[in-house]
């Protein structure tokens, strides 16, 4: 077994970029900063990760430091995995005491009254963070730690971060350990997912710049007279304003929340003249246009002052925080032309 | 005026002479003319050391004289300064004046050029209302509800504060149309907001308004008193202080020392009431059992809890512990 953890603790270890290994290693605490001193972290990277091994060997580490290893990898680099966003509901009004301890031992127990062979762990951080590290195992076999699925809640919400294990049949489980551990009744799976959990969080929380009309704007700055050069006549100086003012509305002043991609799904009807005899099946007309890019936001952003997008944008792209999703099916009910947004 | 002094002088040293040679004779002021008869007759009287002593009388109003026409002279330097000190300051003065007049002169052209004589007054009296309105706006924020009218509704702003510290401020933009309705707002999840607006949104937005300051000023509140707890008494609680997110459940352990002996004290505060900065509930526990002194202060240090903001309630009772020491 102990051979088992240093192997896990040294494969973690790994996936650490080489300067950051030190850091990850003190936050972690297990390894004394005496230990720390003797890694020799000029050799390679297989190197440290056996030269930590070896400590963890020789401090005799157990699979809950190995857990919390992995934990604080985790949080550190959470956009290594992808997160989808929960709902849960309440049909009751009581304020709820949120306790730390009442939940953790909820929580466990829930899983483990259907599977005895799970690995949980938890750690709470000063953002009133709760994470939770699951490896699952089958009733017949161990926990297996390298496929891990994680959550992440913040108490007295209704919504959980889910980073779910490749094993996705325990899914229904984790999410009925979650409902009955913070005392909700039900939860669903929000059309919202990326790699930014922080962005995520920003988006559901509504921490992200929503540009609220107030009489005192933090600061009145007018982009357009920023860096003028007074021998430059702008001649499409109104239109310029106007795109501005009307991006401005739509997505505010902030920096906006990272997504890696919005997907639209189509089912709409072809519609053209009887006579051409096109399509006259009643069949929908599938179709799915998928925007990504490394931040998706901030690129529709810039879309319309660039003036590859004419302002304002297509409602369905800017709504993308405001209704906290970015998987949108398209139905024939709600009578939006493809060309509405496919415009850039 | 030389010639002038200089016979004045004459005619002082003839008096002074005159003078005293009438008053030695014990006569009043006699005339010019029987000078000449006196002075010999004086010869006479005072023949042998009289004419020493008359040298000597003279020598001593000669010096008189002489400081007395020192001081005049003096006199004189300083009223020639002091009159062209004057003329000096009158010519600044003529000059500032000029300055002023040309100055005045020039600004009543160029407002003469840009508008009518009337109008400027009605820009300044303009500008003083849009300040004044300013003043107001900022005064309202200072209450901590403030709104903006927007195109389909109302934004309101709702700046919260604890102990005369300003906050964080939340946003509500409602909408006002068919029905009132959120739009858009920045109110943390777990502020009951949803229950608050199916109660009063639809029916009293005043209310509505109030109650979810309530609620956000007491969040903010609680969240406050945790910080500074944490922020100055991190060295007297052992390990952290565990909250929530709407910090309604705050727990944390002490240690307080009896009979020179420490006991470990476990707080968990419970705030029963959202709109509310203080718990309804402390429950103190103890670990050894049941020591009536004990007893007694847990009670008396939950009484504590109840009654004053956190970090005031744990500062005094640090101090009472230190003052028994």
């Amino acid at each position: 077994m102990d051979e088992v953890i240093v192997e896990y603790i040294r494969r973690t270890v790994l996936k650490i970029p080489r300067d950051e290994i030190m850091a990850v290693l003190q936050k972690w605490g297990f390894l004394s900063e005496a230990q720390l001193q003797t890694i020799n972290f000029r050799q390679t990277k297989e190197g440290i990760s056996h030269s930590v091994a070896q400590l963890c060997e020789e401090s005799s580490a157990d699979l809950k430091q190995a857990a919390l290893l992995d934990i604080i990898y985790n949080h550190i680099y959470p956009n290594k995995r992808v997160w989808s966003v929960y709902h849960m509901n309440k049909t009751g009004e009581e304020t709820d005491f949120f306790d730390f301890r009442d939940f953790k031992k909820k929580f466990r127990r829930q899983i483990q009254s259907a599977l005895i062979n799970v690995t949980i762990n938890f750690r709470e951080y000063e953002d009133n963070a709760i994470w939770i590290r699951i490896a699952w195992g089958t009733p017949y076999t161990k926990p297996n730690q390298y496929k891990t699925s994680y959550v992440v809640y913040h108490s007295q919400t209704p919504y959980v971060f889910i980073s779910a294990s490749v094993l996705r049949s325990n899914l229904p489980l984790l999410c009925q350990a979650m409902v009955v551990a913070s005392n909700y009744h039900d939860i669903h799976e929000m059309e919202l997912r990326s790699h930014c959990l922080n962005s995520l969080k920003d988006i559901v929380f509504k921490r992200y710049s929503q540009n609220f009309q107030t009489n005192y704007p933090l600061q009145e700055r007018n982009v357009l007279t920023e860096n003028v050069d007074l021998r430059i006549n702008d001649e499409n100086r109104s239109e310029k304003e106007r795109i501005y003012r009307l991006n401005q509305e739509s997505f505010g002043n902030g920096p906006q929340p990272k997504l890696d991609f919005a997907q639209y799904k189509l089912e709409t009807m072809f519609k053209s003249d009887p006579k051409w005899d096109v399509l006259e099946k009643k069949e929908p007309f599938r179709c799915l246009v998928k925007f990504s890019s490394p931040h998706l936001l901030e690129s529709l952003k810039s879309l319309a002052p660039a003036g590859l997008a004419d302002a304002p944008l297509s409602p369905l792209l800017t709504c993308i925080p405001q209704k906290a999703r970015n998987y949108f099916k398209i139905r024939e009910k709600k009578s939006l032309h493809p060309g509405s947004f496919v415009s850039p | 005026m030389e010639e002038e002094r200089n016979s004045d002088e004459k005619e002082n040293a003839l008096c002074g002479r005159s003078l005293t040679a009438a008053s030695r004779d014990g006569g009043g002021r006699m005339p010019a003319a029987p000078l000449a008869q006196g002075k010999v007759e004086r010869g006479k009287v005072y023949s042998g050391d009289g004419v020493l002593g008359y040298l000597e009388m003279l020598e001593a109003q000669a010096h008189e004289l002489g400081l007395k026409q020192e001081e005049k002279e003096q006199q004189e330097k300083k009223l020639d300064r002091l009159k062209a000190r004057v003329q000096e300051l009158r010519a600044r003065r003529d000059e500032l004046r000029a300055k002023v007049e040309l100055q005045e002169k020039r600004l009543l052209d160029k407002e003469g050029v840009m508008t009518d004589p009337a109008q400027p007054s009605a820009q300044t009296v303009l500008e003083w209302k849009v300040k004044s309105l300013k003043a107001m706006l900022q005064v309202f924020y200072l209450t901590g509800i403030s709104g903006k009218l927007t195109k389909q509704g109302v934004c309101f702003c709702i700046s919260t504060a604890y102990e005369g510290t300003y906050l964080d401020s939340y946003y509500v933009d409602l909408l006002i149309k068919p029905l009132v309705k959120i739009q858009r707002h920045s109110v943390p999840v777990f502020i009951p907001l949803e229950q608050i607006a199916k109660k009063y949104l639809q029916t009293d937005i005043r209310r509505f308004l109030s109650v979810l300051s309530d609620h956000l000023n007491a969040y903010v509140g609680r969240r406050r008193q945790a910080d500074q707890l944490e922020e100055h008494f991190s060295d007297h609680i052992d390990g952290t202080l565990q909250r929530n997110s709407l910090c309604n459940l705050l727990v944390f352990n002490y240690t307080v020392s009896s009979n020179s002996k420490t006991f470990p004290f476990n707080v968990r505060l419970l705030y029963g009431d959202l709109c509310c900065s203080l718990p309804t509930e402390a429950i103190i526990s103890c670990t050894p059992g049941t020591l009536p002194l004990l007893a007694e202060m847990a009670a008396a240090h939950s009484n504590a809890f109840r009654h004053m903001a956190l970090h005031k309630a744990f500062d005094s009772l640090i101090n009472a512990k230190e003052s028994q020491n």
